[in-house]
């Protein structure tokens, strides 16, 4: 039996559709619900000052969930862009604070995280080391170094362009949103567009079988873990212009929540599934709901306590829907 | 004695079981046979309590039971030797034996020197010597079968089920196994013996049921039949029907791919072969002997540790997959869905993941140009679903290997190699992958193809190379293709003798 | 015709040479870290005659015994194939919980410990309950209540909390017949459940349902029991390590445990158990934490600065797990 005329369904394929989305994330629709509950109790949410704040944060925290969804896509797990970001910001600072530096801050800023890129994916690829411990232990590694760096004490002036970029605004739009845009368009073509992004859908779907298709799968994966770090480093450079004070801790946390925007973006954890408009999505809303728990007056320590619900309810729902579906 | 009436049971909606009954009676060797997705596997565990069914009854001894657990089937006397092993390697053979085994650990502290006094002994009834400390994961997997009966065996067994056990072990080892399953007979268990090895189910067993499409066609007494009834009962239909005619034999084609004693890994030792354009190669062999594993270094999938490989009279240094695809070499593998198919993608994506730059415009994907040759694919194989859109996951398994075969016609231009392509594929499929594969050899590809139904190779192959323990132990062709012929030369039975006597000699310190 | 006898003395040491060198094969992640340790002791004592000092060793040692016994737990874990990424939010909390609610009450005292040890088998047990019913890998599970263990300190008490009694600092500074308390104690608990996992019938559970989980809940084992109880264990070990941080440093900090999570996954992988599951123990992971130990001990008087200590360790993590066999990718 064959069917000769195609009935136009809905499909269910990985081409990116906000709709589709939606459909397939339900705790996205609830979480979407409860901040239209949140924003009726304190509807200072909608303040222009504060969406301008929660906007300035989206930004790198967008940039960095992209790489780190590159990287989930096949398989892996990427702990050290908190190191990495931290690593660019003091990169950033530890010239004279004057433009022309950025002539060696953004080559030598994204050439660790580049470096960072290969280490993790040669230890996964190469050695067999899970993507847990590499990560873990590239993060500790760079983290020694940096503090060795700056003696523990980092000081330093940001040069005043990436403070525009990092922290200012344009028309109501945050500066560092156009970074992020350009880098935005540049992920989604190459994962739904380009024929290495489909590579990495096979690869990340089944290792074994994108092999015995001939993708190089070293070269792919190692490529993901590259992007993640670079990644990182555009944006641990640009969050060094929004705190313009070095902080040895630029960066923190992000492992953790750019995971959790991940989780939240349909991004699954056992690879091969999701995509940038979920990347975005989960940022966004991770972004959201942190400010919502401040702002409704909540203590911010209910942050943690709401990512750590968020992760293991996504991943519990994402669970749940693969056994409906086998 | 254990007895299933009118068993049903589905899975998801799809029946699998549609009121089979089966007696197996105390003291004699019950075969249970039927082709893949028959409902064998099911039905046993079943018995074993590992499953319950949706209605039926279960008989032990004439007492009515329902089992929740494999646990309660177990106490009952109800043991299964599985295809897979339930084997812990990191453990002891002992420690493996005894797992869970609350009589030899009481209040939890485990008596581990009468553990492994009692487990040699075990395995001694079984004339079987192994060191009960010693790593399971270290043993053959001949030996770790005897350490999965010495499990059973540490119990009292009304109930012995074996799930083709012989899918795993040769020769002698085979020969050793039944006489311990005579002696269980004669000691009045009830032995059920599940195989497709038709000729050791004549070789063993007293009593033979054959379940077809969760169905049971019927029972026999093993003295009462022949093989050919057998598979009358088992395929339900002569063998001229399933198969498409034998093609016309015209001149041999010229040979692409020439190889010379390959050795890869441990179950590779040393193979040569030849594969002619318009040929259809089959290699038999029994589950072990290593012919998937010559395929994948074929391929490239596997690294070659000696020996050559020429395609196209060309000599290839050193294969990998991306190199076999770009010499025309293509390989349907084993496992589909771990090895072949991108599950969570679509149609169109499988069907070109072996040949992107097809689809590849300045580094982009050509979705336009994919999708229509998926169409093409979906119509030229009658692959049944909505569209290029679908998920493979959603398909059947006939629809599935329809998909990956259409990917590899694509890009084979020289060779085409089938890992086992109808395995748990529906006929009416099984029929369209015939055809297809004669209609690839038609166009002057050599197909090898890697077969465990012995049916099947006598009905597609024109020439059959059979694997025995990592080497090629002969090659029929044309009319001297033949079960028996093939099964011969895959068990090689006569040379156990001689292997023994090997081994006896090394162990005493004489030279051979 | 000549006939040899096979001589039996050279059979039985045949037999033995097979198993000795069959043991060091299964079991080269020891004889690995075993000679790292004394290498290091080697370049300890070469670098400085301070580091042979018994003093200095045994300080080392008991600079180890929080970590030790937190590792003791994620050891157990990891045996099953999980991994607890809890324990330091656990400590956290537990730790602010004692100090906070002693309060500086002597009476006290016997009840928060009691509460506290329940609390860390509860939160524990709650982890493997979560896993299970879920269906949730364990990392994602223990990074999530992780996260909300520590928002829930925090909210609890954003500073140091509370105080407790001078006595009980027993614990970690005490000495029984001049041996320290904590160490000891740490010996015993690790002497013991090496001793449980090996010995008892349920301690093969865990090497069996990490080894092969679907083969364990086919032969009927109590798979889920196990899983509760390894992850409730890891809490309880985590309790004890909150009392032991208490005692040590005589009040509870909301931020104490946070290098504990990832610092005691380090010796359990440097000690030979597979983060895939069924292999290893906890003989492995004490060496480990040693080594650490040690390592630090050993850098700290080379002069090198903390700092690079970081970086050393971060390599030393790489080098130990680094497999040199292309042995299947780990599924974490």
């Amino acid at each position: 039996m064959h069917t000769t005329t195609r009935i136009p369904m809905a499909s269910k394929d990985t081409s990116a559709s906000v709709k589709n989305l939606l459909r397939e994330n339900t705790l996205l629709l609830a979480i979407v619900l409860l901040l239209a509950v949140a924003g009726s109790f304190a509807p200072a949410i909608f303040k222009p000052e504060n969406l301008a704040n929660m906007a300035l944060q989206f930004a790198p925290l967008g940039i960095v969930v992209l790489g780190q969804t590159l990287v989930i896509l096949v398989r892996g797990l990427d702990l050290s862009v908190s190191s990495v970001m931290a690593t660019s910001a003091v990169i950033a600072t530890s010239f004279s604070g004057h433009n022309a530096d950025l002539v060696w801050i953004l080559p030598l800023a994204l050439g660790t995280g580049a470096l960072v890129g290969v280490a993790n994916g040669l230890l996964v690829t190469k050695r067999n080391v899970s993507p847990f411990l590499a990560t873990l232990a590239t993060m500790i590694m760079l983290q020694g170094a940096r503090n060795a760096w700056t003696q523990g004490a980092p000081s330093g002036n940001v040069p005043p362009l990436l403070r525009d970029i990092g922290a200012g605004m344009t028309q109501g739009i945050p500066n560092n949103a156009f970074p992020l845009i350009g880098i935005a368009v540049l992920a989604y073509v190459l994962l739904h567009q380009s024929t290495f992004g489909r590579r990495m859908y096979l690869v990340g779907g089944s290792p074994n079988a994108a092999r015995l298709v001939g993708i190089a799968v070293d070269r792919v994966t190692i490529t993901a873990y590259v992007l993640s770090g670079v990644l990182a480093a555009i944006s641990g450079v640009i969050l060094s212009g929004y705190v313009s004070v070095v902080d040895n801790w630029v960066g923190k946390n992000f492992e953790l929540d750019s995971i959790v925007a991940a989780v939240m973006g349909g991004i699954a954890l056992s690879g091969g599934k999701g995509g940038v408009p979920g990347a975005l999505l989960g940022a966004a809303i991770l972004v959201l709901l942190s400010n919502a728990v401040v702002i409704v007056g909540l203590p911010i320590h209910i942050q943690l306590v709401m990512k750590g619900f968020i992760i293991v309810a996504a991943a519990a729902l994402y669970v749940a829907k693969s056994k409906v579906r086998s | 004695m254990i007895e299933m009436l009118n068993i049903h049971k589905s899975f998801n909606g799809i029946p699998v079981l549609k009121g089979v009954s089966l007696l197996a009676k105390a003291g004699r060797i019950h075969a249970l046979v039927g082709e893949n997705g028959a409902g064998k596997s099911t039905l046993i565990k079943t018995m074993a309590g590992v499953i319950q069914p949706d209605s039926g009854t279960l008989r032990l001894g004439g007492q009515t039971l329902r089992w929740r657990t494999p646990g309660e089937a177990k106490s009952q006397g109800v043991h299964v030797i599985y295809q897979e092993f339930v084997q812990f390697a990191e453990l002891s053979v002992a420690e493996n034996i005894f797992m869970g085994d609350k009589r030899l650990s009481p209040g939890g502290f485990l008596k581990r020197k009468e553990m492994n006094l009692r487990a040699a002994d075990l395995l001694a009834k079984l004339g079987v010597q192994l060191d009960p400390t010693a790593r399971v994961g270290d043993l053959s997997v001949a030996d770790q079968q005897m350490v999965e009966i010495a499990k059973a065996l540490s119990h009292k067994v009304q109930v012995l089920i074996l799930d083709e056990p012989t899918a795993v072990i040769s020769g002698q080892e085979v020969e050793l196994l039944f006489d311990r399953l005579r002696q269980l007979r004669a000691e009045g268990v009830a032995i059920i013996y599940v195989s497709h090895r038709l000729e050791e189910i004549f070789q063993l067993c007293d009593d033979i049921t054959v379940i077809k499409d969760g169905e049971r066609v019927g029972t026999r007494l093993v003295s009462e039949i022949d093989q050919a009834q057998l598979v009358g009962m088992m395929v339900g239909r002569q063998l001229a029907d399933l198969y498409p005619a034998r093609r016309k034999r015209e001149q041999p084609g010229e040979v692409v791919l020439t190889a010379s004693d390959i050795r890869s890994g441990a179950r590779v030792k040393g193979c040569s072969l030849r594969l002619r354009r318009g040929e259809i190669t089959a290699l038999a062999g029994m589950i072990g002997s290593g012919r998937t594993e010559l395929a994948m270094a074929l391929f490239g999938a596997q690294p070659l540790d000696a020996g050559s490989i020429t395609v196209n009279g060309a000599d290839v240094a050193r294969m990998t997959p991306g190199l076999a695809i770009g010499l025309g070499i293509g390989l349907l593998t084993e496992d589909r869905k771990k090895e072949g198919l991108a599950m969570l993608l679509d149609v169109a994506a499988n069907v070109t993941a072996a040949h992107l730059d097809e689809v590849t415009r300045q580094g982009m994907l050509d979705r336009g140009a994919e999708r229509r040759i998926a169409e093409q694919a979906i119509a030229q194989y009658s692959i049944a679903c909505r569209g290029p859109a679908t998920s493979v996951a959603l398909m059947s398994g006939g629809n599935q290997q329809k998909v990956l075969l259409a990917r590899w016609a694509r890009t084979a231009t020289s060779v085409l190699i089938l890992d086992e392509p109808t395995r748990g594929v529906d006929v009416g499929a099984k029929a369209d992958i015939y055809r297809m594969m004669h209609e690839a050899a038609d166009k002057g590809l050599a197909i090898l193809m890697i077969s465990s139904e012995l049916l099947e190779v006598v009905g597609m192959a024109e020439r059959v190379l059979v694997m025995r323990d990592g080497r090629i132990s002969g090659e029929l062709v044309g009319e001297g293709i033949s079960e028996e012929a093939i099964m011969t030369l895959a068990t090689k039975a006569h040379d156990a003798g001689i292997q023994r006597a090997a081994q006896v000699a090394e162990e005493a310190g004489v030279p051979a | 015709m000549t006939t040899s006898h096979p001589n039996p003395a050279a059979a039985d040491v045949r037999a033995a040479s097979k198993k000795t060198s069959a043991w060091f094969q299964g079991n080269e992640r020891l004889v690995v870290v075993v000679v790292l340790l004394l290498l290091l002791l080697a370049t300890g004592s070469f670098v400085s005659e301070r580091f042979r000092h018994l003093g200095n060793l045994q300080n080392v040692y008991e600079q180890s015994v929080g970590l030790a016994l937190v590792s003791a737990g994620q050891t157990m874990v990891v045996l099953t194939g999980g991994i607890d990424l809890s324990v330091g939010s656990m400590i956290s909390l537990m730790s602010v919980l004692t100090s906070g609610l002693i309060d500086g009450n002597p009476e006290r005292v016997v009840w928060v410990v009691a509460g506290v040890l329940a609390l860390g088998l509860l939160l524990g047990a709650m982890n493997g309950a979560l896993t299970l019913w879920l269906g949730i890998h364990p990392l994602i599970v223990t990074l999530g209540t992780g996260a909300a263990l520590q928002g829930l300190t925090l909210l609890y008490s954003s500073d140091s909390a509370g105080s407790v009694p001078p006595e009980f600092e027993y614990m970690a500074y005490g000495r029984i017949l001049g041996f320290p308390v904590g160490a000891t104690v740490t010996l015993l608990v690790f002497a013991g459940l090496a001793h449980l996992l090996h010995a008892t019938r349920q301690g093969r559970y865990v090497y069996a349902v990490g080894g092969d989980p679907h083969a364990a809940t086919l032969m009927g084992l109590p798979t889920r029991r196990v899983l509760v109880s390894v992850y409730a264990f890891s809490g309880l070990c985590a309790a004890i390590t909150a009392l032991y941080v208490v005692s040590r440093f005589g009040v509870g900090q909301p931020y104490t445990g946070a290098n504990y999570t990832l610092a005691s996954v380090t010796p359990v992988v440097i000690g030979g158990t597979m983060l895939s599951g069924g292999k290893g123990g906890l003989m492995g992971t004490l060496l480990g934490v040693y080594l650490m130990g040690l390592l630090n001990n050993v850098l700290n008087f080379m002069d090198i600065s903390s700092h690079f200590q970081l970086v050393i360790q971060g390599l030393i993590v790489v080098i130990a797990v680094s497999s040199f066999h292309g042995r299947k990718a780990q599924p974490v």
